[in-house]
């Protein structure tokens, strides 16, 4: 069997199957990094969501092979010899997945030196998350293969893979509301993450690996069985499947975006002042402690400044609680992982930082005079604030600069009182109107 | 000549190495083969007959690819109709049909392996069996050649080192001699003499100079129905010089076709 | 008139025209079913990449070296078998815009559908017309994934996506359509396909009938 394996590897359209697989798989991820580098699960999830095309062109694989062992003619002889059916098709079976599977997990040992220094995270669903791609891609090809020996057409490969893509974007929607669904029966759908701590819900897993394994047992036994009613019986494994992956699941909003706690957790460094990082982005500690320590120092000219700085680990989402006003004591950053798993906008932190102690962000229901927040803010830090992204008002920008200015005219402790008076207006959720400026 | 396993020595429990009695096959919804009685033992036979006679749906039914309608088959001692002694049967068979179909991509070597593998040979014996099959039907240089390269000849003999690789005691061989040179149907004739000693050779095919050189008997088949069976000595005494034919046995096929014929009309 | 309905038997066009109109039936079924209003971008170039899909069998017979040594002119009739192509793929959507759940906008279709076809044509020449289908498939798959950027190059690439009336798809479906017609007219499916004993028979038929 192994020899005729080999033959079959190298002699079928498997290693063209899973090179196309891998380049596809490849291409699709250095195209827009971003989107996986903070991390292993982040890079186990897009590589799922990229199933959008793997799983078409694995199904067209199946059925050009399919096609080919069709055409070739071979059954007349093939029925004369003695090995059973089900053995019989095992290499063809085994040779085109085994090239998928290896051209999907390919894909992660290109993809994976690109994180490999800053991805330090590496939770064991991760591993789940891949083994059900890898289940995906090869029940594809099995399928793939089975439609093209009964329809043994040149249009099987397109009708497939338009099919296959249809499916895999279609069935959420027609799912209309039940994301479970949607999730369930489509392994592409909801993977792209909110936030850095998300992952895999355990039992979306498990349930997803369930009916793939019976639809993989179903398409071998629809390959191997020697007579009609032993194909129809085939169905059952499918049924029985889909049945027990519809009921393990839970049918309401639990399994979207779950949020892995772990991952959530602080890793602090070891000396004062303190700075934590969430444990997902526990290799960006160095490069974010030294901005985190200068904006503590510069807060420290506030009373009651903050000793030490986290990261804000909250997320929103159905089922989360609304989070509470910050703590009190600590500054939380907010930051992002850039395309090279690196700290996004480095030049940002301090600024972003100092400014959400001042302003008590976000907990105050009328809102607070954002311009005077932005200018006390940049007086602390010390730089021009230059024009804040996303506004393109220009005399909104103008007036922050100008009272910015005001600002840096006045004495030191004067300044000084009136940021101080703004902050604690601020905690007040008082009226901020004019405290910056002469009254 | 084939090598010798112990089950070979053991003395056969079946007096026939295929035996019909009013053996009645359906290609499709035809009726190709219609009532034949056929006792076949060792040695090289020959299958004769006009278009359509049922020939192949005959070959087919003795590769126990297609089941017969009526009447009884036993082929190698075990009826065709019990499915248990089936895989028994078959790993002693060998066939080449009239429509080989092969994989492009695989070479002579790497088919001839597959083969082997589907008649479950054992495994230590395969590399020596695949290639004293292709040695047997001279392809060794071509053996390392992938089957589309091939010219029609070549896949021909392709063909039959795939049936022969297992040293079957039943050899099915429809028209083995489509494209082979007379050179290369010289050497074929020198292998069919070669099986024929140990086991039974049918070869089905139109060319009766190969027949009348390589086969120790014929059986001539017309419209699904048996119209001689002998050797081929007595092929050509059926003929005269009145009937059509350049050759004697031509003449004998064709007097024992128009005979038959004539009685059917009857 | 029979070298007519012979040619299209050879190229098993009728086959392909009942899975043409079953593949716009299901997808207007699918429409209907999900979404109340008409189909969304994505499915209808998906539809009409899958009517394409079906059709590109028709592009090779089935012994591409016995047809050429015909000794009428295949550029004409090759014409002529792409543009009937073009109207049927084309066409199909169309009709649906009679009912509710119409696939639209007609000039997407109409581009898309020249486009697709234009790129199955060009490269059946060069890879065989049962490899024909790699190009549109790939390229369309990619383009529904990463929808349209800005620069004038995004929306190049993304062709198949972007909205009617945008110049950059335009100019790039109507190139490859011209292109594959010529490709096509003057060089035929590469000759990759083996022969099936039993339409070689009727493709002779049909030559001896006009030679």
């Amino acid at each position: 069997m192994s020899r005729i394996l080999r033959i079959e590897l190298r002699r079928s359209a498997a290693l063209w199957a899973g090179l196309i697989l891998l380049v596809a798989g490849v291409v699709m991820c250095y195209v827009a990094p971003q989107r996986w580098s903070s991390g292993w699960m982040a890079l186990a999830m897009i590589e799922r969501e990229y199933l959008m095309a793997m799983a078409p062109l694995a199904l067209s694989a199946g059925a050009w092979q399919g096609r080919r062992e069709s055409r070739a003619g071979l059954s007349e002889l093939v029925e004369s010899t003695p090995r059973p059916r089900l053995q019989r098709v095992l290499p063809v079976l085994g040779a085109l997945g085994l090239a998928v599977i290896g051209g999907y997990l390919a894909v992660l040992a290109v993809t994976a030196p690109w994180i490999a220094g800053t991805a330090r995270y590496l939770p064991a669903a991760a591993f789940a998350v891949v083994t059900v791609g890898a289940l995906t891609v090869a029940a594809a090809a099995w399928l793939g293969i089975a439609v093209g020996r009964l329809w043994p057409s040149i249009a099987a490969g397109p009708v497939l893979a338009c099919a296959g893509i249809g499916w895999l974007m279609g069935f959420p929607a027609a799912a209309r509301g039940q994301q479970w669904l949607g999730m369930l029966f489509s392994p592409m759908y909801g993977m792209s993450q909110f936030s850095d701590y998300e992952t895999v819900s355990g039992r979306l897993t498990a349930a997803q690996a369930v009916w793939l394994v019976a639809l993989v047992v179903t398409v071998y036994v629809l390959h191997g069985a020697e007579r009609r009613r032993a194909r129809m019986a085939a169905l059952l494994p499918l049924v029985l499947g889909v049945a027990v992956a519809i009921t393990v699941l839970p049918h309401d909003r639990s399994v979207e975006h779950a949020i892995d706690p772990v991952a959530q957790e602080l890793v602090c460094t070891t000396d004062a002042p303190k700075v934590c990082v969430a444990r997902v982005h526990s290799a960006l500690l160095p490069e974010v402690t030294p901005q985190a320590r200068q904006a503590l120092a510069l807060l420290a000219r506030l009373p009651q400044p903050p000793a030490e700085a986290h990261e804000d680990t909250a997320t929103w989402g159905s089922g989360v609680p609304e989070p509470g006003p910050d703590p009190a004591g600590v500054a939380l950053m907010t930051f992002a992982v850039d395309a090279r798993g690196h700290l996004a906008f480095p030049d940002d932190l301090v600024p972003r930082t100092v400014g959400r102690v001042l302003a008590n962000v976000g907990r105050c229901p009328g809102g607070l005079d954002s311009s005077i927040l932005r200018a006390a803010t940049y007086w602390l830090v010390g730089t021009e604030p230059p024009d804040e992204p996303g506004v393109d008002d220009d005399r909104w920008n103008d007036h922050v600069r100008q009272l910015w200015q005001g600002l840096r005219k006045l004495p030191e402790a004067r300044a000084l009182a009136r940021v101080t008076a703004v902050r604690e207006g601020a905690l007040r959720c008082a009226d901020l109107e004019g405290m910056l400026s002469d009254a | 000549m084939r090598m010798v396993r112990a089950a070979d020595t053991a003395p056969t429990a079946y007096p026939w190495i295929v035996q019909a009695d009013g053996l009645r096959v359906k290609a499709g919804t035809h009726l190709a083969v219609d009532g034949l009685d056929l006792a076949l033992g060792t040695g090289v036979h020959a299958l004769l007959g006009p278009n359509g006679a049922g020939k192949t749906t005959l070959m087919r039914a003795l590769a126990t690819v297609v089941k017969p309608v009526g009447g009884t088959l036993t082929v190698l001692g075990a009826p065709v109709h019990g499915r248990a002694e089936l895989r028994r049967v078959r790993r002693a068979l060998g066939y080449l049909p009239q429509h080989f179909g092969f994989y492009p991509r695989f070479t002579v070597r790497e088919f001839v392996e597959y083969v082997a593998w589907l008649k479950e040979m054992p495994k230590p014996e395969v590399p020596a069996a695949v290639q004293r099959a292709i040695d047997r039907v001279g392809l060794a240089a071509k053996a390392d050649a992938r089957m589309k390269t091939l010219s029609g000849g070549m896949l021909r003999r392709a063909g039959i080192a795939q049936a022969i690789v297992n040293d079957p005691e039943l050899l099915l061989l429809d028209e083995p001699t489509v494209g082979l040179d007379p050179e290369q149907r010289l050497d074929f004739r020198e292998l069919l003499r070669d099986l024929g000693v140990d086991s039974c050779v049918l070869v089905s095919t139109h060319l009766v100079e190969d027949v009348v050189a390589a086969c120790t008997d014929v059986v001539l088949l017309n419209e699904g129905r048996l119209v001689h069976s002998g050797t081929t000595a007595s092929l050509i005494a059926e003929g005269g010089s009145s009937d059509a034919g350049d050759s004697p046995a031509e003449r004998g096929y064709s007097a024992l076709l128009r005979r038959h014929r004539a009685e059917a009309g009857r | 008139m029979r070298w007519l309905t012979l040619y299209l038997r050879s190229r098993r066009v009728p086959a392909a025209l009942a899975g043409a109109a079953a593949g716009i039936a299901v997808m207007w079924v699918l429409g209907a079913a999900t979404s109340d209003s008409a189909p969304g971008r994505t499915m209808v170039v998906l539809t009409v990449l899958l009517l394409t899909g079906v059709l590109t069998a028709t592009l090779g017979g089935p012994d591409e070296e016995l047809d050429r040594t015909a000794a009428l002119p295949w550029a004409p009739r090759r014409i002529a078998h792409l543009l009937a192509a073009v109207t049927v793929v084309a066409g199909l959507p169309l009709l649906t815009q009679l009912t509710p759940t119409g696939f639209g906008p007609a000039g997407l279709v109409i581009r898309d559908a020249a486009g697709l076809l234009g790129l199955t044509a060009l490269s059946a020449p060069l890879l065989g017309a049962g490899r024909a289908w790699f190009a549109p498939l790939g390229w369309t798959l990619a383009a529904t994934i990463y929808p349209a950027a800005g620069q004038v190059l995004g929306q190049m690439l993304t062709w198949q996506t972007q909205a009617p009336g945008n110049v950059p798809a335009a100019v790039t479906a109507a190139t490859l359509a011209c292109g594959g017609l010529i490709a096509y007219a003057v060089a035929g499916p590469a000759r990759h396909e083996r022969s099936d004993a039993a339409t070689v028979v009727m493709a002779r038929a049909w030559r001896g009938q006009a030679g």
